[in-house]
This record gives structure tokens, C-alpha cells and sequence, in this order.
């Protein structure tokens, strides 16, 4: 699991790579958190490089959007592969996180 | 497990160093064993090697009809982990193939022995305890699930079968069904988010209070108000981060109705008896505890006579194959359809026929799955 991050003007873009399962959170829930939770921007998450959503990548996920909204910012998903678009469905994610279909459409939810 | 509660096995080290003098911090060659009965147990590999076997005087008895009474000897050659075949009627083999040869066993490799399957560990004996310490706390908490999921029903009109198969971390799955009044017949299938005996003891929490048949402010009766109080009573801020997935139904014998509702959890699939199709049953709701705000929906299905209603948890078809692709939800799905077997429980077919496309090794996730067939 590898997970890079940089600015989109005043939007924070975090892009996450390969299995978001236990192990995957173990190894990047620290960075993911202490990359968007401190400075309470709006954020997006891009999910097109992930290849598995596991329960704990939902809790991080949760998680870190409940954590940024208490700081005022709001996180927004977006490119979602089917297999993860599969999870985000059966799961309702939706219901708590915003998705959006592409990196433009993610900015314009947080703008 | 098999419908039934039995004691949990103590992991157990066995070690072949017989002539070794080592300290907690001395590493070793471990073997742990993925599945199986023994599921847990590790064999600590020393310079006087190994001979492992289905009966003694194997060093390391594996008790398998597909394991021979001599199968292999593992030897540590300049350090290094060998195993070779004693001539065995099925073979020996390493990370999937099998060996034709005296072999290196890398550490972390898997080795595949008759039905069972070994990992290679290298580790300090402080850490083999310290593993074996917590596989007790896990087979306390996974011994404490198992006392709480119901016998099977074999009579009346609804019959029951069911397969819990916890992976060696806990999953977190748990399940329950019985008479809640009257005509009325409770059944469901949660599944806790992450690994190990926290999840397990959340879900045996509200296992204890589904058991009671009563939740503060919501009808039994109604699926609905029962996931709207689970997610009042069990919001993820205060128990540790965690939420869970629930499938949960209401079947009235004499309408023949079943009310149901799913909160972030995959459909239950119902199948005609003659297996025609298999038919989704979910209302899309939020996970339980995830936000309190959730506003839950519940649907209703008529129940033909002589159909099955299939639950399970992610474990079931959330896997890696053999060949490196992840299996899903729609890869299982026509093996519901297929015919029962009169040799074989459901559960059991559907278990083998869905895990022989995983990779060699234990599971990653309790594959959790229960039947119910209608009169």
C-alpha cells in the first residue's frame, strides 16, 4: 500500500495505491490522517489505483472524513475501480462519504 | 466449525530442538500450521531436523489420510530450511510445486503436506510465546462466539445448517435465528470491521442482546427499528472505532413472508428448490454505528415452499485465487444454483466448492455462512 499527497490550489489531493485492506491500513493510516486532519482542508481521495476496499480501509476512511469535518474541511472520493465501486455500493458508503466519477467532478464537491 | 461447539484447541509449540541450549532471544525455524484442526500449532525445527508424518514415529504427526506415514524429513543445512520427500504417495510441496529434489524452504514459504499447509517462520522464541499468548486470547474469544451461535434445526418449518470457520485472526462474524414469537422467525448475519478478539467480543455484545429478543425502543418484529436501535446503541466513536455490517429478517411461518433489512451488508440470496435462480436481498442502509444519522428501510419476499435462503459474511467470496485474481460476490453467486448434494451439508459443498480456487494457507477472513430451507 503506497500513498502520495499533494495540493490542488487550496484542495489537499491524496492518491492511495494498491490493497486498502488491514495490512494496507496498518501501513498507511498514520500518514493518511496526519496528511489531511491537521490543516482541516478540503480534501479528495483518489481511489482509481486501488484494488481491494477491506472493512478497516472503510473504518480509515470514516474515520479520517468524521475527523477533517470537526475541523470544518470536507473529503470527497473519487475514481473508484468496479471492484471497489462494488464495495462503496454494498456498503452505502455514499450515505457518509461523497464519490465522485473524476478528479474535476471531486473538485467541484468540495468547492 | 461444524454446527456444533466444541472445546477450543490449545496452540501448542512442539520443538525438535532436542540438543538445543537457546535463550528467548535465539531465533528459530518455526512451522505454523494454517488449517486444520490444529490450526495455530508450530513445530520449532531444530539441528536434529524433523520427520513428518500421519502416524509415529513422525516427529511432527499430521493426522490426514492424504499424508503419509512417512511423508517428509526437514533438515536445517547451513542454516537454511530443506525438506525432501521420503517417497510419498502424494507429494511434498513449496509455495505450490511440488518438489522432486531436496528443496530450500525460504522463510515465509508455504508447505504443502497432504490437505495441510505449514508456514515457515523465523523467529526469536521470545516471539513464538509472545504469538502463542495471543492465539489463547483469540481462541478464548473465538471459544466464546461459538457457545453463543444456535444448534442446528432439524425439524419444524424452518431448517437450519451452517459453517463457521473463523481464520486464525477472528474475523469478527457472528449470527444467530430462532422463534421470536408466535409464528414469527428471527435470522441474521453481521460481521464486525477488523481482526481479532475486539472484534469478536462486539459482536458477541450484540449477539447477547439480539439473543434477548428485546432492544430499547424498537419491535423485534420490525427489521427496520431493530438496525435504527443497533446504530443508536452502537455508534463507532465509542466502542474502539468499530462498526459492522447486518443482515437481518423476519420470517412469518404462516403468511410465508419475510421481512428483512441490510445495513452496509451484501445481499442474502433465496433459491427455489429447483434452483432456478438466486434472487438478492438487501435494502441499502448505512453500516451500523458508522452515523448517527442513518435512516434504515426494511422490504418483504414471499418464501415458495421448499426454497433456501443463503447468508454469509465477505469471508465467504473476498479472496485472492490461486492464479492472483480477486474472486467477488458475482463468482459465487451460481454456486448458490447448483444442486445439492445428499452426501453433503450445503454449507460444506458451497466451502469446498468456493476454497478450491484460494490460494494454499489458512483463510484471511472467517468464512461465515448459514442455510435455511423452508417447508
Amino acid at each position: 500500500m503506497e500513498m502520495r499527497h499533494d495540493n490542488v490550489g487550496e484542495v489537499r489531493r491524496v492518491v492511495l495505491t494498491g490493497r486498502l485492506d488491514t495490512a494496507g491500513v496498518d501501513v498507511v493510516e498514520t500518514r493518511f490522517g496526519a496528511a489531511i486532519v491537521p490543516n482541516g482542508k478540503d480534501t479528495i481521495v483518489d481511489l482509481s489505483e486501488v484494488t481491494f476496499l477491506a472493512s478497516m480501509g472503510i473504518r480509515m476512511l470514516i474515520a479520517t472524513t468524521r475527523a477533517l469535518s470537526r475541523k470544518g474541511g470536507k473529503l470527497v472520493m473519487y475514481g473508484a475501480g468496479p471492484g471497489v465501486m462494488d464495495v462503496i455500493e454494498t456498503t452505502a458508503l455514499t450515505e457518509i462519504i461523497p464519490l465522485a466519477g473524476s478528479e474535476s467532478e471531486a473538485l467541484g464537491l468540495v468547492g | 466449525m461444524l454446527g456444533a461447539t466444541v472445546d477450543e484447541a490449545q496452540t501448542q509449540i512442539m520443538t525438535f530442538a532436542r540438543n538445543a541450549n537457546f535463550t528467548l532471544e535465539d531465533r528459530a525455524h518455526c512451522l505454523e500450521l494454517l488449517d486444520g484442526h490444529g490450526q495455530g500449532q508450530r513445530y520449532i525445527v531444530g539441528m536434529a531436523g524433523a520427520n513428518i508424518g500421519r502416524t509415529p514415529p513422525a516427529d511432527i504427526v499430521l493426522a490426514d489420510s492424504e499424508v503419509s506415514r512417512a511423508h517428509c524429513r526437514l533438515t536445517l543445512e547451513n542454516g537454511v530450511l530443506m525438506v525432501t520427500d521420503l517417497n510419498s504417495t502424494n507429494g511434498t510441496f513449496v509455495d505450490g510445486v511440488r518438489i522432486l529434489a531436496p528443496t530450500a524452504v525460504p522463510v515465509g514459504a508455504i508447505l504443502r503436506i497432504g490437505r495441510q499447509s505449514l508456514k515457515h517462520e523465523w523467529r526469536t522464541h521470545r516471539e513464538i510465546l509472545q504469538s502463542n499468548e495471543f492465539d489463547r486470547e483469540i481462541g478464548k474469544a473465538r471459544s466464546y462466539v461459538e457457545a453463543l451461535l444456535p444448534p442446528l434445526l432439524t425439524d419444524g418449518p424452518v431448517k437450519t445448517d451452517w459453517l463457521f470457520e473463523p481464520c486464525s485472526k477472528l474475523g469478527g462474524d457472528a449470527f444467530g435465528y430462532g422463534a421470536l414469537s408466535g409464528t414469527q422467525f428471527l435470522i441474521y448475519m453481521m460481521d464486525v470491521s477488523g481482526h481479532g478478539a475486539g472484534a469478536a467480543l462486539h459482536s458477541v455484545a450484540v449477539m447477547n442482546l439480539l439473543r434477548q429478543r428485546a432492544l430499547p425502543g424498537a419491535d423485534m418484529a420490525d427489521p427496520a427499528q431493530v438496525l435504527a436501535a443497533l446504530n443508536h446503541m452502537f455508534p463507532m466513536d465509542d466502542h474502539a472505532g468499530m462498526y459492522f455490517t447486518l443482515w437481518y429478517g423476519v420470517y412469518d411461518t404462516a403468511s410465508r413472508r419475510l421481512r428483512y433489512a441490510s445495513a452496509g451488508h451484501h445481499p442474502a440470496f433465496l433459491v427455489p428448490e429447483d434452483r432456478s435462480q438466486a434472487l438478492g436481498l438487501r435494502t441499502r442502509c448505512g453500516l451500523i454505528g458508522a452515523d448517527p444519522g442513518t435512516r434504515y428501510t426494511a422490504a418483504m419476499a414471499d418464501i415458495p415452499p421448499g426454497a433456501s435462503l443463503y447468508l454469509f459474511s465477505d469471508g465467504v467470496f473476498e479472496f485472492v485465487t490461486a492464479d492472483g485474481v480477486e474472486w467477488g460476490l458475482n463468482d459465487l453467486v451460481p454456486y448458490l444454483q447448483m444442486p445439492r448434494l445428499p452426501e453433503m451439508t450445503e454449507s460444506r459443498r458451497l466451502f469446498r466448492d468456493v476454497r478450491k480456487y484460494a490460494q494454499p494457507g489458512g483463510l484471511d477472513d472467517d468464512f461465515t455462512l448459514l442455510v435455511l430451507t423452508f417447508d
